[in-house]
């Protein structure tokens, strides 16, 4: 190893970096402080102890008075017809798509006695293939918000009457045609059009009221990418990357792992480039950011750049690779060649303080991988660069890796920003009669520049179709409440030679109407005889004339319709245009960076763009970098905070295009200096309960007249008046000691090599290892049958936290709000800790996703006083409920921090019971117990699916095979880190992975033989890099 | 020494009161263990259906009702449907019969007491048991002689591990098929 490992120090934070004594001493307690405070009775719910003795009191009284028969078990209710497909505690699964984003993933429902309670992604869809993101996983919640839009209403000034959808309809198709007949335009504004019967009915509607007008826009957009495609290729839907056969990466300011793109597939297939058997085949990733993005914490060689220098950037690569190494034989004219020289490698390096090996590396790992490199840019950046990346990826002839049999498609354009601001224009003239919102929320979504809610009340009807009220719906006159993705309908196309469709699993939970539905309603000009079925035989008989004619297939179109619903997707043969670079320069080819402070506005990780921010999962999901919950911040790097004197949690007022906005402050270790990032989908106004007023409002700083609007220069940043509280999950369960710094290294809780220490001795990791010795203070059980076990490889582990996601949705996991995450007391089961090591300027990072280990000598079995956790003769660490009377001794005594304690019945805790209502209780999966307060909980290793893989072996008089169970978290898993299985099954992965050279156990030393075994993460560094 | 009212009191008197007490408590306990247990327990039901006729007398197989048994946790109550199976044509003019037939019409499900149950953090699967051939009656008695179903057995987390422990002695007949079931926590309780 050329590098000294062993000296490498792990840290946790910028408090752990600077060995802070509050740190030190929150983890040499197991309780965060507050954490195990008194309860105040003033905080307590509603239901006060008074109140709660009373009630108690008076049932007790009324069960006396009533003389109930206490034998009386309740009834058994079944059901009149029951459904012929189900059988009732077994589940039923029905594919379909999510509507989540404009990916349109192809997802598979479960559903128990007709109610959905776990999605995950379709394995049959080819884009998706068995996986979802987070939001995905917990959309659900969304399903059965308490809040949803029950009925229609109608008024103005955000002040509504319950109305009856007929005279509704009635009183818009009545608008709909004067507009028409007025020659007054009907604007409609929906997000990305996937669906082609959906742009069918649009064009339907367009016919039956010609004034009609289609907006579409995406906060998070790709216009950049796809408009610098046109330009080079004459061709707007730009190509899908087989990033699986990309040997070396360069991203440039692109979160392609975290939320950029598909980012799920892009995850699964970068990480299958990163099987540690096929070491000589690793892939190498490049990232030069600004942020510190996730895409950067799973890079190999990091650069620093800003981004508005990454023209420069490019273009000195070019320079670099034509004219210095002369390794091209692309032609190029003379115009960008002469553009191309001025731009040199060296001086830009000297410029930015970039490490010149990692720079010269660079560039010899992408003249080496020719046609089998990738250079990827950001969504946020401007145009030209992504000409520039084009121009680059076209000479080194990396077109090689555009997929050539799927290819982005879009059923229609997203609007230019003029086309917007002339659609504002003619509202403030009077020349629209009616907007529709469908389901969109452009008040919340436009910046203040724009003026669009100003705009809006110069219209006569506002009409907002919507699942939960919104800043849009607080501005309409009429607020149609719709269906969720699982009781609706629909049909996707985003790739070429691929349709998905979308079905209900469950009826409509209140009234609404699904809102192609609605449209299609006014579509027939009356509001008569609604129908259910309506939008449904709309889709069947587009694809009858349509999709189906053009597939040719044999089949009669029933059969083939109740197939493709079966599957949820069809796939069909389509050829791909073949793309010719052809790219004139113009003189717009030139950015150059500026000297004062670059804002960057990026998408979050979890709740979308703010369309999610009523999920109390997706809040509370940690921010996969800063850990953070429940908030969003501007992000910047040590330097810059010492610059402006403020320290981590101090507001500071950032002033950008023209507006001044404060901010608190995240010190993130790796930023660039004098870069801000700020994300964006936080600061709901009107977001409900759990969604409003969470975080800071970034859109605001946006501004129209720039092309690039997520990319804000010259902006000033003062620090400001207040301090702000972040919700960190970072060092709350906290394994490494807080004396020295090289500790998780020692304490074998990161263990780490490099490819080429590797391949040059594959045993390189455990000489020197202290050994072991095998006696242990208890008696060692044998296990002899089956013993359950899991391994996870961290070279292929991003730290998406989509694991964290499906377990909440899997095992009932509580929500429990921001000042509950302040004082530690976070539920989730699994977690993903986060350690830096090097310098806090340029950090590596290592992820770990940690949960309970099932040791087979588990320190927390022996304290616990009532035998309420204790072991199974397979191999899994119990915890019993009903037995368990709330010491916390076994939470202090696990040396992995994964045990958490119900300090209150959460559900009823947070917003005055929010996740206590009713709609709840059908969320809830049937097979976990749900848990009340004073129980301690953990990883249970879905013990309900091995429980339900062995109903399944016994019913078929079989041997219960351990590969055949997955975990929630395995089978959410992007990269396919996590494995689980029987470990004494013969040839099985899981056996295979326990003694795998590179498995390890964290902190191994204390003899406690956990099952958790761990692949240690090698780093692909080029060679030529010193450290 | 003289004896003194109080010496009697103490040496007599309240050993034997104390006596009495822990005596009534044990034998209520005890006596009044298989009521508590819900032992005897047989409610009057909407529909007087007779297992005794249907399963005794006319040997229906209690899987063609309880249709759930062999592929679910839940060996499912059945539904009107099934009744209807048989019942739009026999016996159509008999009370409880044409009351059922009114269930079924109007599509209100028949709200039948619970005899039987285990709680809520116990996940009892009778797949797992009947798939093992063990029969109906280990638990629920003799159900084919009852007109009136009743509880029979205990359902108690005692008598889940009597038979786990000792299936041998408890089920001779299939001592050559099962093994003892497991008794770990985690097999009910997750």
């Amino acid at each position: 190893m050329s590098r000294n490992e062993e000296n490498k120090k792990f840290w946790l934070s910028l408090d752990d970096l600077k060995n802070s004594l509050n740190l030190a001493k929150a983890k040499d307690n197991e309780f965060a402080p507050g954490m195990t405070d008194e309860f105040k009775p003033e905080d307590m719910p509603s239901h006060s102890r008074r109140k709660f003795l009373a009630l108690a009191g008076a049932s007790a009284a009324f069960a006396a008075t009533a003389c109930t028969d206490y034998r009386d078990k309740g009834e058994i209710i079944p059901y009149n017809k029951k459904p012929d497909d189900m059988t009732i505690g077994v589940a039923n699964y029905y594919s379909s798509t999510c509507t989540g984003c404009a990916n349109a993933c192809g997802i598979l429902i479960k559903t128990r006695e007709g109610r959905p309670i776990k999605i995950d992604g379709n394995p049959d869809h080819p884009v998706s293939k068995g996986k979802i993101c987070a939001a995905g996983q917990a959309n659900i919640l969304n399903l059965y918000d308490p809040e949803r839009l029950k009925e229609p209403l109608s008024g103005a000034n955000g002040k509504f009457k319950p109305a009856d959808w007929k005279d509704i309809d009635n009183k818009i198709i009545e608008a709909l045609n004067k507009a028409s007949a007025d020659n007054k335009e009907i604007t409609i504004i929906t997000h990305s059009v996937l669906s082609p019967s959906q742009n069918k009915l649009f064009e339907d509607f367009k016919s039956k009221y010609p004034t009609t007008k289609i907006y579409s826009y995406e906060l998070f957009n790709d216009k950049n990418r796809q408009s610098a495609w046109k330009r080079c290729y004459g061709e707007s839907n730009f190509p899908v990357i087989s990033w699986s056969d990309a040997n070396v990466i360069l991203s440039l300011e692109s979160d392609f792992l975290g939320n950029e793109g598909n980012f799920v597939e892009q995850i699964r297939l970068f990480a299958g480039k990163r099987n540690v058997d096929d070491a000589k085949n690793f892939n190498r990733l490049y990232v030069a950011e600004g942020g510190m993005s996730l895409t950067g914490m799973n890079s190999d060689h990091r650069l620093r750049i800003r981004p508005d220098a990454q023209f420069e950037f490019v273009m000195s690569l070019l320079n670099e690779i034509i004219f210095v190494r002369k390794d091209s034989s692309t032609v190029l004219n003379s115009e960008i060649e002469t553009k191309i020289k001025e731009h040199k490698l060296i001086d830009f390096a000297n410029k930015f303080k970039l490490s010149e090996s990692v720079l010269f590396s660079l560039v010899n790992d992408l003249i080496s991988n020719k046609g089998k490199s990738i250079v990827y840019a950001g969504d946020i950046l401007p145009e030209v660069i992504h000409i520039a990346v084009n121009l680059l990826n076209e000479v080194l002839g990396n077109n090689a890796l555009y997929n050539k049999e799927r290819g982005n498609v879009k059923q229609m354009p997203l609007s230019e920003n003029a086309e917007i601001e002339s659609l504002i224009n003619s509202m403030n003239s009077g020349n629209v009669a009616v907007v529709l919102h469908l389901d969109t929320n452009p008040v919340f979504h436009f910046s203040n520049d724009y003026g669009y809610a100003t705009a809006l009340k110069k219209v006569p009807v506002v009409v907002t179709m919507c699942e939960n009220e919104n800043e849009s719906s607080m501005r309409s006159n009429y607020v149609l409440p719709i269906h969720h993705n699982f009781e609706s309908w629909g049909d996707f196309q985003t790739r070429t030679g691929l349709y998905s469709l979308q079905q209900p699993v469950i009826a409509p939970l209140y009234n609404t109407r699904q809102k192609e539905s609605i449209l299609h309603q006014w579509l027939g000009g009356n509001a008569e005889n609604y129908s259910e079925d309506g939008y449904h035989q709309y889709i069947m008989k587009n694809w009858e004339q349509n999709i189906y004619q053009m597939l040719h297939l044999a089949s009669d179109f029933r059969s083939f319709w109740f197939a493709a619903l079966n599957d949820g997707v069809v796939n069909y043969k389509a050829p791909i245009p073949t793309m010719q670079f052809n790219f004139t320069t113009s003189d717009k080819f030139e950015y150059k960076p500026s000297n004062g402070n670059v804002l960057m506005l990026t998408r979050n990780y979890t709740i979308g763009d703010g369309r999610f921010s009523n999920n109390g999962w997706l809040q509370e999901l940690p921010h996969p970098v800063s850990k953070v919950t429940w908030d969003n911040y501007a992000a910047i790097s040590l330097n810059t905070s010492r610059q402006i004197g403020v320290k981590i949690g101090d507001m500071i007022d950032i002033n950008a295009s023209g507006k001044k906005i404060a901010f608190p402050v995240m010190i993130q270790p790796g930023m660039a200096d004098d870069v801000l990032s700020i994300e964006l989908g936080y600061g709901r106004k009107f977001g409900g309960t759990i969604g409003s007023n969470v975080g800071f409002d970034g859109i605001q700083l946006m501004s129209n007249k720039n092309n690039a609007q997520m990319l804000i220069r010259d902006v000033k940043i003062s620090k400001a008046n207040g301090k702000y509280k972040f919700a960190s999950t970072q060092e709350h369960h906290a394994i490494n000691e807080p004396e020295v710094m090289g500790f998780p290294k020692q304490r074998h809780i990161i263990q780490e090599g490099t490819i080429a220490a590797y391949i040059k001795n594959p045993d390189f990791f455990k000489d020197g290892k202290p050994k072991t010795e095998d006696i242990s203070i208890v008696n060692r059980v044998q296990y002899t049958g089956t013993k359950w076990a899991m391994a996870i490889d961290l070279n292929k582990c991003v730290g998406c936290g989509i694991c964290v996601s499906a377990c909440n949705v899997e095992n009932n996991v509580p929500i429990v709000g921001k000042e509950q995450v302040l004082v530690g007391r976070e539920m989730h089961w699994i977690r993903v800790d986060r350690y830096f090591s090097n310098s806090a300027e340029q950090p590596e990072t290592s992820n770990q996703p940690m949960l309970c280990m099932h040791c087979d000598d588990a320190p927390c079995e022996n304290v616990c006083p009532v035998v309420a956790t204790n072991h199974s003769p397979d191999g899994l660490n119990q915890m019993i409920y009903n037995r368990c009377v709330g010491t916390r001794y076994c939470s202090n005594n696990c040396p992995y921090k994964v045990r958490r304690f119900n300090f209150y019945n959460f559900r009823n805790h947070l917003a005055d019971g929010y996740y206590n209502k009713d709609s709840l209780s059908l969320m809830q999966n049937p097979e976990v117990t749900v848990r009340s307060r004073g129980v301690m909980e953990k990883c249970t290793f879905c013990v309900q699916r091995i429980m339900e893989a062995r109903q399944e072996a016994i019913k078929n008089g079989v041997q219960l095979k351990g590969s055949e169970v997955k975990t929630a978290c395995q089978e959410a898993c992007p990269a396919e880190a996590i494995t689980f299985g029987d470990a004494h099954e013969k040839d099985s992965a899981i056996d295979y992975i326990r003694n795998h050279k590179l498995g390890y156990h964290v902190l191994e030393e204390l003899n406690i033989k956990p099952n958790v075994t761990y692949i240690a993460r090698l780093r692909n560094k080029a060679e030529e890099v010193q450290s | 020494m003289k004896k003194t009212v109080l010496d009697y009191a103490l040496k007599v008197r309240l050993p034997v009161t104390v006596f009495v007490i822990i005596l009534s408590f044990a034998l209520t306990y005890f006596i009044s263990r298989p009521e508590r247990d819900g032992i005897g327990y047989a409610p009057e039901q909407p529909i007087k259906f007779s297992h005794k006729l249907h399963a005794g007398t006319m040997k229906i197989d209690c899987r063609y009702c309880h249709i759930g048994v062999e592929k679910s946790r839940f060996a499912t109550i059945p539904t009107p449907s099934i009744c209807m199976n048989c019942h739009t044509i026999a016996r159509k003019d008999k009370p409880e019969i044409i009351k059922l037939t009114s269930y079924f019409n109007s599509g209100k499900a028949i709200p039948w007491k619970r005899i039987h149950r285990v709680p809520d953090y116990a996940y009892f699967n009778h797949s797992v048991h009947v798939n093992k051939g063990i029969d109906c009656k280990n638990c629920h008695g003799d159900v084919a002689r009852m007109d009136v179903v009743s509880q029979v057995h205990s359902f108690t987390m005692g008598s889940c591990l009597n038979c786990h422990r000792n299936a041998h002695e408890k089920l001779p007949e299939l001592a050559r098929q099962i093994k003892n079931g497991p008794d770990n926590c985690n097999a009910c309780h997750r």
